[in-house]
């Protein structure tokens, strides 16, 4: 094609033109460059953690829908109070059935819950640093401050009337394996014996190192626990393991009641928990000179695992499809965690938006001046040409094909640039984004007062059950601070962006090119050659 | 038979006539010379010629098809070689590079265009070394038989020329002539326009051109 051969001549014989054109475009492509790598950067980061990480989620009642809705519903105004105490009480929690019902939702992944109750001890089997006898504001306490935090939350929120009656020991069943996130994560392990068998419905519980060294335990040896409310309504489980755990305590015992001491939590099947509720519950009905309010009660908390984020939102319709009400919100610690630590990024991310966007309309502007000088210019060039009866589609294609070559040109270098500045660059601004996401964070809960807390104690497990970051080992150290904030990439340029810069270079050259075009279509060779004349 | 006829052509630019009622026959191996004052048309009637523009009245025959049927660009890069007043060569490109482009454009076939290009450069009396160099190194006479050998690159059967002599000093003017000789004597239709009676007396045929006097 002759026109290729005339425009890469016409090139080599206007230098100094296509230098202060390419020049431009140069500035505008190592720009773009690396706001397409931030936003690349952003995107990659998001995959490469969405990737790696299976979404659990919660759900958990809203009190305060649920309490503007008597409010709303009733006519003649004020609260219906035992609506409310209906609400306030064990009612505001959902069944095993119904969790199980949601649970069939074809976006779920995988479904577990664990139960929690209360037990004493017995003669002979005591709870580790029994400093103090517990008062009933025990469970109340409890469940106004470590609320917030981990997924203690669901089971607090739901049920925190069940939690008035608290024990020496927390009772925890697992309805699977799957549910035990500490051994899963390893901040717990048996170190003698075996876990109990999955859904057993045996009396076999494993019990912590500090509990079996204070009562003298071993594996295979049996421990008697009962109701706290009636303290002759007694259980026997056999030890089939013994775990030890890293888990510091934060909540001292002392304050809270050593059932909240972890060394005091005892772990079964829930199964064989439920099968102890239930004959409590037998017990108790049976019995008249006790209350059916005495028997033993556990409170229940469900989770649902989804494979990916995209199957975590359509549950939220699914299970809404299935009758969960208003007033029960879907939560996942997972995916807030994931989006605050994706903060800065984004933010970023957005901002490179707007820079991306600004530098090519300021970059096209420039351009389309350039090439309208330029053939304005050349306005004799295209009258021989066409003259010499060169088409006019010809003509243009030849000014268009000389823009193309010095912005590509300008693109393969700015390119280059752009993948050697674009991660240290992209590093920067956002060390700079998290900061200042810091300091906002950090202030505005200095204005709480609660600067110290939020910075200093953020219980050990939130990490563990955050953003799932520390397994994916590609972003292992992208994460830095209580916060969780990704503050490091290690790769922004991609193929992506490679064709992205392409693209813009295609999308500029046509831009640019349009006003050339324009005015060759218009330019008459008569006049153009009469004029020199 | 006539390879170019006019055929009753009247032109104006805008409301201003130029050109009223022509007719003008042309044929091949002849060497033509349209004459006339400044101002008369010439330059106007050469490019109705070449189909830079179209009469206001009339027909353009070539070959015996309507001109104004054919695709002008076609036309203008093909049939019709041109030698421009002022030789109209892009100026940045090499005289060698000028006669190619001409045979790029016209779509010409041959088996070697730089082989073609410098024989002819080389026919019309340009030196070796000079074929390489830019347009606006060479002088008006040089530029003049690079627009020849341009207007001859791509073979057409007609050639037409603007005031083939009129920058040049009159050793060079002849030389030129004989060009043109050569060539209608080759078979091409060669019309030339010049205001001098010295063109017109190496001419086969002449054509007189008045300007036209505003109607009272
Ligand atoms: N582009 C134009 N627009 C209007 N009038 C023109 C134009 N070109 C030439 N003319 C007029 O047409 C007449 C003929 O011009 P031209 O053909 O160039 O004469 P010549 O070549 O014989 O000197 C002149 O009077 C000139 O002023
Ligand atoms: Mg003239």
């Amino acid at each position: 094609m002759y026109i290729i051969k005339n425009a890469l001549r016409c090139i080599s014989r206007s230098k100094g033109r296509n230098i202060l054109i390419g020049i431009i475009s140069l500035v505008i492509a190592v720009s773009a460059c690396i706001g397409l790598s931030i936003r690349q950067a952003a995107e990659s980061a998001k995959q490469s953690i969405l990737e790696g990480m299976s979404v659990t989620a919660t759900i958990t009642y809203d009190r305060q829908s649920a309490m503007s809705n008597i409010g709303g519903g009733k006519g003649n105004g004020g609260f219906d109070r035992n609506q409310l105490e209906a609400i306030m009480g064990g009612a505001s929690s959902l069944t095993l059935e119904e969790y199980q019902l949601y649970a069939t939702a074809d976006s779920v992944s995988d479904f577990y819950y664990t139960m929690t109750a209360y037990f004493n001890g017995s003669d002979g089997f005591e709870p580790v640093n029994i400093s103090e006898a517990l008062d009933d504001n025990g469970g109340t306490l409890n469940g106004g401050l470590v609320g917030g935090y981990s997924d203690e939350t669901a089971r607090i929120k739901g049920g925190l009337a069940n939690m008035m009656s608290a024990g020496d020991f927390k009772i925890i069943g697992y309805s699977s394996e799957s549910a035990m996130v500490d051994f899963i994560s390893g901040v717990s392990l048996i170190t003698d014996g075996v876990v109990f068998a999955e859904q057993t419905d045996e009396n076999v519980c494993i019990i912590s190192e500090e509990l079996a060294i204070f009562n003298n335990l071993s594996v295979g040896d049996s421990i008697t626990i009962t109701n706290p409310n009636i303290d002759t309504e007694a259980y026997e489980l056999t030890v089939c393991g013994i775990y030890s755990s890293t888990e510091t305590n934060n909540i001292p015992s002392s304050m809270f009641g050593a059932g909240e001491d972890p060394a005091n939590r005892i772990y079964m099947s829930a199964a064989a928990l439920q099968k102890i509720i239930d004959a409590s519950v037998t017990a108790a009905n049976e019995d008249t000179e006790t209350e059916s309010a005495d028997a033993i009660t556990a409170t229940l908390s469900a989770t649902y695992v989804f494979a990916d984020t995209d199957a975590y939102y359509a549950f939220e319709e699914e299970a809404r499809a299935l009758g969960l009400g208003d007033t029960y919100t879907i939560t996942s610690a997972d995916i807030t965690s994931f989006e605050n630590g994706m903060t800065p990024l984004n933010t970023l991310s957005t901002m490179a938006g707007w820079f991306l966007i600004v530098i090519l309309i300021i970059g096209a502007v420039i351009l389309v001046v350039l090439n309208i000088f330029n053939v304005r210019e050349r306005k004799y060039e295209v009258g021989v040409l066409t003259a010499m009866g060169m088409k006019k589609w010809k003509v243009a294609g030849q000014f268009m094909c000389e823009v193309l070559v010095v912005t590509m040109i300008a693109i393969v270098i700015g390119a280059g640039i752009g993948a050697v500045s674009s991660v240290p660059v992209t590093n920067a601004l956002l060390e700079n984004q998290v900061s200042s996401q810091q300091s906002e964070s950090n202030r505005i809960e200095n204005n709480f007062g609660r600067g110290g807390m939020m910075n200093g104690s953020i219980p050990s497990g939130e990490n563990e059950s955050g953003l799932g970051i520390k397994e994916n080992n590609k972003f292992g150290n992208m994460v830095s601070g209580a916060a969780n904030y990704i503050t490091e990439v290690n790769s922004a340029m991609n193929l992506t962006v490679v064709l992205q810069m392409i693209g813009i270079g295609l999308l500029l050259t046509l831009i640019a090119s349009v006003a050339s075009v324009l005015f060759i279509m218009r330019y008459d060779p008569l006049k153009i050659l009469a004029n020199r004349d | 038979m006539a390879i170019l006829s006019l055929q009753n052509i009247s032109f104006s630019y805008d409301k201003t006539p130029v050109l009223k009622d022509i007719s003008y026959d042309f044929e091949k191996g002849k060497l033509y010379c349209i004459v006339g004052k400044s101002g008369a048309g010439k330059t106007t009637l050469l490019s109705l010629l070449s189909g830079l523009t179209t009469p206001s009245s009339g027909t353009i025959l070539y070959d015996d098809k309507d001109v104004a049927k054919i695709d002008k660009y076609t036309f203008r890069s093909k049939y019709i070689g041109v030698v421009f007043q002022s030789y109209n060569l892009i100026t940045k490109y090499t005289a060698l590079e000028n006669v190619i482009l001409a045979m790029d454009v016209a779509g010409y076939k041959t088996d070697n265009k730089k082989q073609k290009a410098l024989e002819l450069l080389k026919s019309v009396g340009l030196d070796e070394d000079e074929t390489d160099r830019r347009i606006l190194k060479l002088s008006g006479g040089q530029q003049q038989r690079v627009a020849i050998a341009r207007a001859l690159s791509y073979d057409p059967d007609i050639i037409l020329a603007d005031e083939p002599t009129g920058n040049l000093d009159r050793e060079t003017q002849s030389e030129i002539m004989a060009i043109f000789r050569s060539l209608a004597k080759q078979g091409k239709c060669v019309i030339l326009v010049s205001h001098s009676p010295d063109v017109a007396a190496m001419c086969d045929e002449c054509y007189k051109l008045t300007k036209l006097t505003k109607k009272s």
